[in-house]
C-alpha cells in the first residue's frame, strides 16, 4: 500500500500533537547525553563491546541524536550486521509505517541487514517481556505440578493463586499477606461479580485483560466490580486499561508500560524478599537448614549453590584461614571464579572464611517452572517433588553468583551480567534448559568479548595482552560446541579470523581445528572443517571490508581473482612481487615488528580505526601498496591455514 | 559492569574438569545412576534426588559420554526386562491359555480366569515400565535433547518401549514343539476373551483395553509410523480374521435355524455390538474395519440367501411384515448403496404379481363367450352383447383396481420400510411400469376405467373421492408407454360420452383433461379440448338457430325442434361410431330423410352457411336421436275400456326415419327390409341394428317382424305393431350395441392399424422437424433424437423409424450423404 506524502505528513503531525499533549510516549526521544553519543559512535564503528556496555548501562536504545539518527539507523546505514542484530535483540524498534522504522529499512546498506530488520518488525515480534508475562499468566491455568498456595473463593468459583505474585503486584495483598502469611484460603466479598475478580486476577498475573465483558447491565456490574476491586487492591491502572481500547499503538504502549511496571514490581519484590532472605551456611550444614512452609516470603523450595573450590584451595583455605582472599586472588584466574567477583558483588556474603559456604535461596516453584529442568523435577515423583514439613533443599550445580543471575532472569527477565561469569551462566542455562538465557549469555560473550574495536586491537600489542585476559577463545568455542550455541562458534571464528596471525601458530589452535574436524565427522559425512570455513569467511570479510568501503570495484575484482588463484599472485606487477616473496614466510613477524610504532599514532584517527588492520602497517605509503599489502597478508594467512590443515592431515 | 583495568578477570569454562573427559569417572557415575534406576524400577524413587541423577547424566553427556550412557541405559533396561519382568510374566502363562481354542477341554470360566491373570500381569508390567521410563526420561532429559537429537537416535523412552516389545512381547515360550511369543499368546488370549464376550459371558473390558493400549503405543520396527503400530500389524489382522470366521459360521447357522426377520435383527444387533466392543474393549480405529467384516459375513455374502429364504422378502411382502422388510432394507443398504439384491427380489415379486393380475384380466375377458349363453339372457332386457360389454368392462375395472392396489401396496412398503429410498423407488416404478406395459390392453382398460367412472362411478361421490379416482387414473397413465393409443381410446370414449350425454359431470371431465395436460403435456389434450369446444359451440348454434327460426315468422305448431352438434371432423373419432365396413358406403349413399326432416335440415344448412361460409356439413344420422310421439290404436284392455295410447318414443334418428315410413302406410301395411332400405338409404348394418331394436327387443317392439326371429334378414317383412303395450308413456328405444365396451379382436386390430398409421405420421413429422433444424445428421443421432422426442407419446419402434426415413428419402424430403463416413442424411428444403 502506498501512502501519499501529505498523508504521511498529516500522520506525523498528529503524532507530534499527541506526544506534546502527553497522550503518547515518543518512540524516539532526543537524547544529547554523553553516553548516548558514545553509544551512537560505537554503532557507527561496529564496536560491539561498547554497544553492549552502553546497553547494559541502560541507555535508551530507541533514542535519537541531534541529527535525528537512532542507533539502529546508524548500524543499518553503516552495514554492521552484528550491531544491528544486537540492537534488535536488545529491544530496538524497527516498525514499518513509522518514520524512523522506514528510515532504517530504506537506509539498510545491504539486503542481509534489510531482511534482518524486516524479520524484527514489531508487528511480528512481541514484547520482550511477553515470555515472562505469558508464564505468569499460564500459572493460573496450570494445575500440575501444584504451585498455588492460596485459594480465593467467591460465591460461585474459586481461584488457585500464588501469594508471592499477589504480594508483589498488589500493595493490598502485600499488607494482608504480611499480616497472615500462613492463610490458606480466603473468602471474597459476595457483592463483586466473579467475573470482575477474574479480570482483576488476570491483570495481576500480567495477562491481557479484554474489554469484552458481556453486555448491558451485566457489563455495568462487572465494570463497577472491577473499579471497586481496583481501588481496594490498589491497582488503579486496572480500570483504565480495561476502558481504554482503540488504537493499536496506544494499546501496545499501554501494554508494554504495564508489563514494565509488573516486571519492576516483581523485580523489587524479588530483591527485597528472595535475595534478602538468602542464607549462607557452611557447606556441611547447608542441608540441615530448616525453613517452614509458611514463611513470610511464601517460598516453597530452597535452592542451594555451593561456592566452587578446588581441593587444594580448600586445603589452603584451611591453612591460611585469615588470608583467604589473597590466596584466591592468585588462584582465581586459573582455577575458578576469581575472588574479585565476590568483592565486587555487594550482595554476596563475606568471603573471609576458611570453609566453603553454600548459599540458599528461598524461591518459588511457580517461577522455577520456566526452566524445563525444574518443570521435570517438580512434575516427577522424585524426592524434590514431595511435600515435606520443611522446605526441600535442592542443590544446583553452579556458583551462588550464577544461580542468582539465573534466578533474576527467571523472576524478572533481566539478564545483564558481566563477561566473567558469562560462560558459567551459559553452562548453567544449558543445564537448566533455559534457552533464552543461553542466548543472552552468548550475546554477552560475543559482544563484550569482542574487545574494544576488535580490528584495532588485533594490531595493538597492548590490546592483545588485555584481550588474552578477557577471553580464552578456545574455551568459548568449546563452550559453544558443548552447549550448541551456534552464535559462539561464529563469534569464535570471527574473533580468530581478525587476529589470525596471532593464533595461527599456536598449538592450541591446531588442536581446536582438529576437534572441529572430529565434530563434523562425528555428525555428518561432509569433508569441510566448519571452524576453518568460518574463519576463511571472516578472513575474507576482514580484508575485503576496506575495498568495499573505498568503492574501488576493480581492486575488489583483482583481489577476488587472487582469492581464487593464488599461484598467479607473483605474476601481477602491481603487487611488488619482490616484497611479497621476502615477506612470505615471516609476514607476521614483519607486521608485528612494524605495528607498534604506528599504532599509537593511528589510534586517534577514527576513520583509520574503522578500516582493516593491516593497512596501517604501510601507513603513509602509496595507496596501491596498501592494497597490495592487504592482499598479500590475506594470501599468507590462507596459505598458513592450508599448511596447518596439511599438517593435521585434514582435507578441507 | 565490567571493571576496567588489567586485572580484568578472564572468563573460563565453569569448571576446569569439564573439558577434560578423562577426569570423569564414568563407571562410578554410571554405578550411581544404575543403582538409582534399580530403585526406580523397584518403586523406591521417592527417596532419590532428581537433581543428583540429572547432574550425573548431564555431566556424562557434556563430557561426550552420551553414547556410552545411552547404551548402558539400554542394556540396563534390557537386562531388567529379561531378568525381572519376563520371568514374572512367564509364571502367569498356564497351560489353559496355551492350548488352542479348538482343543479346549477346560471350561470357559477356567480359561477366562487364566487369561485375565495373564492380561493383568502384562498390563501391570507395561504400566510399571512406562512409569519408570518416564522417570528415567526426566532424569536423562539432557541426553535425550543433546545426544539423541544430535545423533538421530530414538529417544530413550522410545528405545525402552521397543525393548519392551523385543524383550517381553517377542519373548518365546515353547509349547508342544513350537515356539510361541508372548505377543501371540496375548493375541489369542484377547481373542478368546472376545469370543466369550460374543457368547454372552462377562469379561473385563478395561483390562483388555489396557493391553490394547499397549499394543497401540508400540511400533513394529524403530520407525514410529502410524501403520507400524503393533496393534495394526499383529493384533488387528488376526482379530478381523477370527471375527470373519466367527460370523461366517454364525451366519450360516442362523440362516438354517431362524427366519429372515430374526436374522436381520440379529445381524443388526451384532453390528452395534461390535461397534461398542471397539469403543470399550479395542481400538476405535478398528471400528470401520470390523464393521466391514461383519457386514461382509452377515450381510453381503448372505443377502441373497436371506432374501430368497422361505421367510424371505416374498414372505414378508405377502404377509405385510413391514418391520422385517425395513430391517432387510437397512442391512442391504449398509453394504450396497444400490441395494441390488433387494431390488432384484422386489422386481421379481412385482412382475410376478403383476403378471397374475394381467393374466386374470385376460382370463376374464376371454372367458366371456362361455357363460354368455344365448337363451338365458332372452328374457332380460339386456341383449347378449350388452352382457359381454359389461363383463369386459368389469374385467377392465378389476384390472385397474388390482394394478392400483399392487402399486399402493408397494408404495406403502416403500414408505414405511424402505425409508423412501430413491433407488428402490426407481426400481419399483420401473417394475410397475413393466407390468402395466406388458399388458397389451392397458391403454384401453385405463380409458375404460375412466369412462366407467365418468358415467357411473362418480355418482354421489364427494369432491375428494372424485379427486382420488382421477389421481388413480393419472397414476396409471404415468406408467403407460403407448400414450397415443390411450389417446385414441380416450377420444372415442369421450366422444360417446359427450354425444350421448352420458357424462355425469362436465366439470369432472374438464378436471381430468387439465390433469392430463399437466401430466402429459399440451399437445396431448389439444384435440380433447377441441371436442369440448365443439360441444359448447354447438349449443350456441342450436340456440342461435332456434331464435333464428322463431324470428322467421309465426311459429309452426308442427315444427320439429332441432338440436344438433356440429363436430369438427378431424377432432372427433367419428368412424368409431359406426361400423368400420360401412365407412365408405356411407359416403356413397346419402340417407334419404322424410320431407319434414329434410326441410329442417336444409333450413339449418342455410342458416349455418350464413354463419360459416364454405364449410360442408355432413349429417351423421347414426348418432342422433329423435323424440317422436306415436299414437297406437285403441285396444281393449283387460280391466277397462279400450283407450288410445300415445307414447313418447325416444329413438335413434334412423329409427325415426324407419318409423315415419310406416306413417305413410295404410294400417296393417308392411314393408320388407329391402323396401325400407331402398326408401331410406340407411346403411344395411345400421338398418339391421335399428330394426332389431324396434322389432326384436321385447320391451320396445313397436314393429312386428315376419317371420319372428332374432336375426333380421333382407327378406323379412315388418308391420307396425298396433298392439304395442308399454308400461310407461315415455319409452326409450336403445340401439343395440351402442354402449362403450371392450373392442372385439377385429376392432382392436383396426385400432392398432390406425394407431400405427398415425404413429407413422408422427414419426415422419418428428424426423422432418429434427432435420429441418439440423440440416445434416448421422443416422444414429437422428435415431436417438427421434426416439427421445417421441417417448412422451409412445415407445417408438426403431424399424418403423427406419421405414419412415426410407419413405421420406423416396419422397425427397431427405437424401443420403454419399461421402459421409457414417451413414448420414441431409435435409432437402
Amino acid at each position: 500500500m502506498v501512502v501519499n506524502k501529505f498523508q504521511i505528513e498529516a500522520a506525523l503531525h498528529a503524532e507530534k500533537q499527541e506526544i506534546s499533549a502527553g497522550r503518547l510516549k515518543e518512540d524516539n526521544p532526543l537524547d544529547l547525553s554523553e553516553d548516548f553519543r558514545i553509544f551512537c559512535e560505537a554503532c557507527r564503528r561496529s564496536d560491539l563491546k561498547v554497544c553492549q556496555e552502553q546497553i547494559s548501562k541502560g541507555v535508551n536504545i530507541n533514542a535519537r541524536d541531534r541529527f535525528d539518527y537512532t542507533p539502529l539507523i546508524l548500524a543499518s546505514l553503516c552495514g554492521h550486521y552484528e550491531v544491528a542484530r544486537l540492537l534488535l535483540e536488545s529491544g530496538a524498534l524497527c516498525e514499518r509505517d513509522t518514520f524512523q522504522g522506514e528510515r532504517c529499512l530504506y537506509n539498510a546498506l545491504n539486503d542481509r541487514i534489510r531482511n534482518l530488520l524486516l524479520s524484527y518488525d514489531y508487528s511480528k515480534s512481541s514484547d520482550p517481556l511477553q515470555p515472562l508475562a505469558g508464564h505468569i499468566t499460564s500459572l493460573l491455568a496450570r494445575d500440575h505440578p501444584k504451585t498455588a498456595d492460596l485459594t480465593l473463593n467467591t460465591y460461585d468459583a474459586s481461584f488457585e493463586l500464588h501469594k508471592f505474585v499477589l504480594s508483589a503486584r498488589s500493595p493490598y495483598f502485600a499488607a494482608k499477606l504480611a499480616a497472615a502469611p500462613d492463610s490458606k484460603s480466603w473468602k471474597l466479598s459476595q457483592r463483586v461479580p466473579t467475573q470482575s475478580f477474574e479480570t482483576a486476577i488476570r491483570y495481576l498475573y500480567l495477562g491481557e485483560v479484554s474489554a469484552n465483558l458481556g453486555d448491558g447491565e451485566e457489563e455495568q456490574a462487572i465494570l463497577t466490580g472491577i473499579d471497586k476491586l481496583g481501588r481496594q487492591l490498589e491497582i488503579e491502572t486496572l480500570f483504565e486499561s480495561i476502558i481504554e481500547g482503540g488504537d493499536r499503538r496506544k494499546a501496545r504502549q499501554r501494554r508494554s508500560e504495564e508489563l514494565n511496571r509488573g516486571r519492576d514490581q516483581l523485580a523489587s519484590w524479588f530483591n527485597n524478599n528472595v535475595l534478602k532472605h538468602k542464607m549462607t551456611a557452611p557447606i556441611e550444614k547447608a542441608d540441615d537448614v530448616k525453613w517452614d512452609r509458611d514463611n513470610g516470603i511464601f517460598a516453597d523450595v530452597l535452592l542451594r549453590a555451593d561456592e566452587p573450590a578446588d581441593e587444594e584451595e580448600e586445603e589452603e583455605a584451611e591453612n591460611e584461614a585469615s588470608d583467604a582472599p589473597e590466596v584466591r586472588r592468585t588462584e582465581g584466574p586459573l582455577n575458578g571464579i576469581p575472588i574479585g567477583n565476590f568483592s565486587q558483588s555487594s550482595r554476596s556474603p563475606s568471603q573471609t572464611r576458611k570453609q566453603r559456604d553454600s548459599v540458599l535461596f528461598p524461591v518459588h516453584r511457580a517461577m522455577l517452572l520456566r526452566s524445563e529442568f525444574f518443570n521435570a523435577m517438580f512434575s516427577s515423583s522424585f524426592r524434590e517433588a514431595q511435600e515435606t514439613p520443611y522446605l526441600q533443599i535442592v542443590p544446583i550445580d553452579c556458583s551462588p553468583r550464577v544461580l542468582e543471575i539465573v534466578l533474576t532472569y527467571l523472576y524478572t527477565e533481566k539478564a545483564d551480567f558481566p563477561l566473567d561469569v558469562a560462560v558459567d551462566v551459559l553452562f548453567a542455562a544449558d543445564l537448566l534448559f533455559i534457552e533464552k538465557l543461553k542466548q543472552r549469555a552468548a550475546v554477552i560473550i560475543s559482544t563484550l568479548g569482542n574487545g574494544t574495536a576488535s580490528v584495532v586491537e588485533a594490531e595493538n600489542p597492548r590490546g592483545e595482552t588485555a584481550l588474552e585476559d578477557v577471553v580464552d577463545i578456545y574455551d568459548v568455542i568449546r563452550a559453544g560446541w558443548d552447549t550448541r550455541v551456534h552464535r559462539l562458534e561464529e563469534f569464535g571464528a570471527r574473533y580468530i579470523a581478525y587476529r589470525l596471525e596471532r593464533f595461527i601458530d599456536e598449538p592450541e589452535f591446531a588442536e581446536i581445528v582438529r576437534e572441529s574436524a572430529a565434530r563434523i565427522k562425528g555428525r555428518q559425512e561432509t569433508d569441510t572443517v566448519e571452524l576453518i570455513d568460518d574463519i576463511r569467511y571472516y578472513l575474507s570479510e576482514r580484508f575485503r571490508l576496506r575495498f568495499e568501503d573505498s568503492g574501488l570495484d576493480e581492486m575488489m575484482d583483482e583481489s577476488e581473482a587472487v582469492d581464487s588463484d593464488m599461484p598467479q599472485l607473483p605474476g601481477k606487477d602491481v603487487f611488488h612481487p619482490d616484497a611479497i616473496l621476502d615477506d612470505d614466510d615471516e609476514a607476521i613477524d614483519v607486521r608485528s615488528g612494524q605495528t607498534p610504532p604506528d599504532g599509537s599514532g593511528a589510534a586517534a584517527d577514527l576513520e583509520r580505526l574503522m578500516e582493516g588492520a593491516v593497512i596501517r602497517t604501510l601507513d603513509g605509503e602509496i595507496a596501491g601498496d596498501e592494497f597490495a599489502q592487504d592482499a598479500i597478508n590475506y594470501q599468507i594467512l590462507l596459505g598458513k591455514i592450508d599448511t596447518l590443515l596439511d599438517n593435521l592431515a585434514l582435507d578441507a | 559492569m565490567i571493571a576496567p583495568g588489567r586485572n580484568k578477570p578472564k572468563i573460563r569454562a565453569p569448571r576446569r574438569g569439564l573439558n577434560q573427559a578423562a577426569d570423569v569417572d564414568f563407571d562410578n557415575t554410571w554405578n550411581t545412576l544404575a543403582a538409582a534406576f534399580t530403585e526406580i524400577h523397584s518403586k523406591n524413587a521417592s527417596k532419590l534426588s532428581f537433581e543428583e541423577l540429572y547432574r550425573n547424566a548431564y555431566k556424562l553427556v557434556l563430557k561426550k559420554k552420551g553414547e556410552d550412557l545411552y547404551n548402558r541405559v539400554s542394556n540396563f533396561e534390557k537386562e531388567w526386562l529379561s531378568n525381572h519382568v519376563k520371568t514374572s510374566i512367564y509364571r502367569l502363562i498356564s497351560n489353559t491359555i496355551l492350548l488352542d481354542d479348538e482343543s479346549t477341554s477346560k471350561s470357559t470360566v477356567e480359561r477366562r480366569v487364566a487369561g485375565e491373570r495373564y492380561l493383568q500381569g502384562l498390563r501391570q508390567s507395561w504400566q510399571d515400565h512406562q512409569t519408570c521410563m518416564s522417570m528415567l526420561t526426566d532424569v536423562l532429559m539432557y541426553m535425550d535433547r543433546v545426544y539423541c537429537s544430535d545423533t538421530h537416535q530414538p529417544s530413550i523412552f522410545t528405545k525402552a518401549m521397543s525393548l519392551f516389545r523385543d524383550e517381553i512381547l517377542r519373548a518365546e515360550i515353547k509349547v508342544q514343539e513350537t515356539y510361541r511369543s508372548f505377543l501371540e499368546i496375548l493375541n489369542s488370549v484377547i481373542l478368546d476373551q472376545i469370543r466369550m464376550d460374543r457368547d454372552g459371558d462377562f469379561i473385563d473390558k478395561h483390562l483388555i483395553k489396557a493391553n490394547v493400549y499397549m499394543l497401540e503405543s508400540l511400533y513394529d520396527g524403530d520407525l514410529e509410523a502410524e501403520e507400524n503400530r503393533l496393534y495394526l500389524r499383529e493384533f488387528e489382522p488376526r482379530f478381523l480374521e477370527t471375527s470373519a470366521q466367527f460370523y461366517r459360521e454364525e451366519g450360516d447357522r442362523l440362516l438354517k435355524e431362524s427366519d429372515a426377520g430374526t436374522y436381520c435383527r440379529h445381524a443388526k444387533r451384532r453390528i452395534v455390538e461390535e461397534q461398542d466392543r471397539c469403543r470399550s474393549t479395542l481400538s476405535e480405529h478398528t471400528s470401520p474395519k470390523i464393521q466391514t467384516v461383519v457386514e461382509d459375513e452377515l450381510i453381503r455374502n448372505k443377502m441373497k440367501g436371506l432374501i430368497e429364504m422361505d421367510s424371505g422378502v416374498q414372505f414378508m411382502v405377502n404377509n405385510e411384515r413391514l418391520n422385517d422388510l425395513g430391517l432387510v432394507f437397512e442391512l442391504e443398504a449398509r453394504v450396497d448403496a444400490r441395494k441390488t439384491e433387494l431390488t432384484k427380489a422386489l422386481q421379481k415379486i412385482i412382475t410376478e404379481m403383476g403378471t397374475n393380475v394381467n393374466n386374470a384380466a385376460i382370463a376374464a375377458s376371454t372367458a366371456q363367450p362361455a357363460p354368455t349363453g344365448e337363451g338365458e339372457d332372452k328374457d332380460k332386457a339386456k341383449g347378449p352383447g350388452e352382457r359381454v360389454v359389461n363383463q369386459q368392462t368389469v374385467a377392465a375395472l378389476k384390472w385397474v383396481e388390482e394394478v392400483l392396489e399392487l402399486k399402493d401396496q408397494f408404495d406403502n412398503i416403500w414408505k414405511v420400510s424402505f425409508q423412501e429410498d430413491q433407488v428402490l423407488q426407481t426400481a419399483l416404478t420401473r417394475s410397475t411400469s413393466d407390468v402395466i406395459n406388458a399388458f397389451n390392453r392397458s391403454a384401453e382398460y385405463i380409458s375404460l376405467f375412466i369412462d366407467d367412472n365418468m358415467k357411473k362411478g362418480i355418482k354421489g361421490k364427494t369432491e375428494d373421492e372424485v379427486d382420488a379416482v382421477l389421481d388413480k387414473a393419472i397414476t396409471l397413465l404415468r406408467y403407460l408407454q403407448d400414450k397415443d393409443v390411450f389417446e385414441t381410446y380416450y377420444k372415442k370414449h369421450l366422444c360417446k360420452r359427450l354425444l350421448m350425454n352420458r357424462s355425469l359431470s362436465i366439470d369432472v371431465e374438464k378436471q381430468m383433461i387439465s390433469r392430463m395436460k399437466i401430466e402429459l403435456g399440451n399437445s396431448f389434450t389439444v384435440k380433447l379440448e377441441a371436442m369440448f369446444k365443439d360441444m359448447t359451440l354447438s349449443e350456441e348454434l342450436t340456440a342461435g338457430y332456434k331464435s333464428h327460426v322463431a324470428g322467421l315468422g309465426e311459429a309452426d305448431p308442427k315444427r320439429i325442434d332441432l338440436s344438433l352438434n356440429v363436430l369438427t371432423s378431424m377432432t372427433w373419432p367419428l368412424e368409431t361410431m359406426h361400423g368400420v365396413d360401412n365407412a365408405e358406403s356411407d359416403k356413397r349413399m346419402k340417407t334419404i330423410y322424410p320431407p319434414a326432416i329434410e326441410k329442417i335440415k336444409t333450413g339449418f344448412e342455410m342458416y349455418y352457411k350464413t354463419k360459416y361460409n364454405g364449410r360442408v356439413l355432413t349429417w351423421q344420422g347414426n348418432m342422433g336421436t329423435a323424440d317422436i310421439k306415436a299414437t297406437f290404436p285403441k285396444v281393449p284392455s283387460k280391466d277397462g275400456p279400450p283407450r288410445a295410447r300415445t307414447h313418447e318414443l325416444n329413438v335413434s334418428t334412423y329409427a325415426m326415419i324407419i318409423l315415419l315410413l310406416f306413417n305413410d302406410l295404410p294400417p296393417g301395411g308392411s314393408l320388407t327390409f329391402e323396401e325400407i332400405q331402398a326408401k331410406t338409404n340407411i346403411p344395411p348394418n345400421e338398418l339391421v341394428r335399428n330394426l332389431q331394436s324396434l322389432a326384436v327387443a321385447p320391451k320396445t317392439r313397436i314393429l312386428l317382424k315376419e317371420p319372428m326371429s332374432k336375426d333380421v334378414k333382407p327378406s323379412d317383412r315388418f308391420v307396425f305393431n298396433e298392439g304395442f303395450q308399454g308400461r310407461f308413456v315415455k319409452i326409450k328405444v336403445g340401439v343395440v350395441s351402442a354402449g362403450n365396451r371392450v373392442e372385439s379382436d377385429r376392432e382392436r386390430r383396426e385400432t392398432e392399424r390406425k394407431s400405427n398409421d398415425s404413429r407413422g405420421f408422427v414419426v415422419e413429422a418428428a424426423v422432418v422437424r429434427i432435420m429441418k433444424q439440423r440440416k445434416e445428421l448421422s443416422h444414429a443421432e437422428l435415431l436417438s433424437e427421434t426416439i427421445s422426442q417421441l417417448t412422451s407419446q409412445f415407445k417408438p419402434d426403431v424399424n418403423m423409424i427406419k421405414k419412415r426415413i426410407e419413405s421420406l428419402i423416396e419422397r425427397e424430403y431427405l437424401e443420403r450423404i454419399e461421402e459421409a463416413a457414417t451413414p448420414s442424411y441431409r435435409y432437402l428444403a
